[in-house]
């Protein structure tokens, strides 16, 4: 069924209405090709891979940080779209926002694996633990869905700690240590978590992130 | 606000659950300074003391304790949601939770508080 839909944009000169007329089965990334095609060719954003694996189109939609490639606006059950960058973030232009300071964070934890000679080749048997956990492709949504993120610009975020703990549970690491210290940080590491549960409830991967950074707090009080 | 409502009421409930608490929390440190100040007037004797307590015999005191009783119970029955959810139990559960246990049980106790209070100390006046 096709629909008529009232798009908002907030651009960086400020918010812009344009009217579109969307499939049952468009995505609000086709609403910003269709506006950017036919109404305003300066609409700046981002995508790659458009079926929800790149996670780089996301934005803030209705209120909620989102695929744009994966929400289809029948089930935003409105027929007005407004559609803003992810917060959190610094804006580059329009939609399209650095995830500098989400990458800084990320680095903090060191990502990359750890270890020595050919113990770091080994394949390690899947863990029911990690496994759903390691579906995260990065996409900043987690981050800009956090209100701790708000008030606390140094927080780790949601994605850093469930990488973190990813590579904790990583027989084959070894800097273990390092990584501890950071999360263990009193300003900025697991504890700046107050369990608001807004990273579960907007991962588009459906990744359970109170439930890692849970599991960290708890691992740190009983150790 | 009614994506504001779907999104609060529904997934993002979790965020209304740490506001409570946070709003609650202040409205019983508020109420601690205040019950502390009042007892504090036994010092300079017991009619200074009744004196103290006579302030909140008013009707506005009255339903202000009501509400007092609210905070308490949405204070407490989040605080437990929260240790069962830090003891990593019900995590895939934590919006039932909220609603069920902090909302749907408090509003019970609640009233089975309330309605007794408010029948004695401001109707019965």
């Amino acid at each position: 069924m096709t629909g008529s839909y009232e798009v908002r944009v907030t651009k960086s000169a400020g918010v812009r209405s344009f009217q579109v007329t969307l499939g049952e089965r468009m995505t609000v990334l086709d609403a910003l090709f269709r506006i950017q095609a036919q109404q305003d060719s300066s609409l700046a954003f981002r995508c790659a891979c458009r079926v929800g694996m790149c996670g780089t189109c996301a934005m803030y939609i209705n209120k909620v940080p989102r695929l744009a490639c994966k929400t289809r606006p029948a089930q935003l059950d409105s027929a007005v779209i407004s559609i803003a960058p992810l917060p959190h973030l610094p804006v580059i232009q329009d939609l399209v926002v650095s995830l500098g300071p989400f990458f800084d964070q990320w680095k903090r934890i060191k990502p990359a694996l750890r270890g020595s000679g050919a113990d770091t080749l080994a394949i390690i048997p899947p863990n029911p633990d990690t496994s759903r956990k390691r579906d995260c492709i990065t996409c900043g949504i987690c981050y800009a869905a956090c209100g701790i993120k708000a008030s606390h610009a140094d927080y780790l975020g949601p994605a850093a700690i469930n990488k973190a703990f990813l590579r904790l549970k990583d027989p084959r690491d070894s800097a273990n240590k390092a990584r501890l210290s950071v999360l263990n940080d009193e300003w900025s590491g697991v504890w700046r978590c107050h369990t608001q549960f807004n990273c579960t409830a907007a991962c588009p991967k459906k990744i359970d992130l109170t439930d890692t950074i849970a599991r960290i707090k708890r691992a740190m009080l009983t150790s | 606000m009614k994506d504001l409502i779907r999104k609060y009421g529904g997934p993002f409930s979790g965020m209304v659950a740490h506001l409570i608490q946070r709003v609650t929390g202040l409205l019983l440190l508020f109420y601690l300074f205040l019950h502390v100040r009042t007892i504090y007037a036994l010092r300079e004797g017991p009619a200074a003391f009744d004196q103290a307590v006579g302030a909140f015999n008013g009707v506005l005191f009255k339903l202000l304790e009501i509400a007092l009783l609210g905070a308490v119970i949405l204070h407490a029955l989040n605080g437990i949601r929260i240790t069962i959810l830090d003891l990593g139990l019900g995590q895939d559960r934590q919006r039932r939770l909220f609603w069920a246990w902090s909302i749907g049980v408090g509003a019970l106790i609640f009233l089975a508080g309330a309605i007794p209070l408010f029948l004695a100390s401001v109707l019965r006046r």
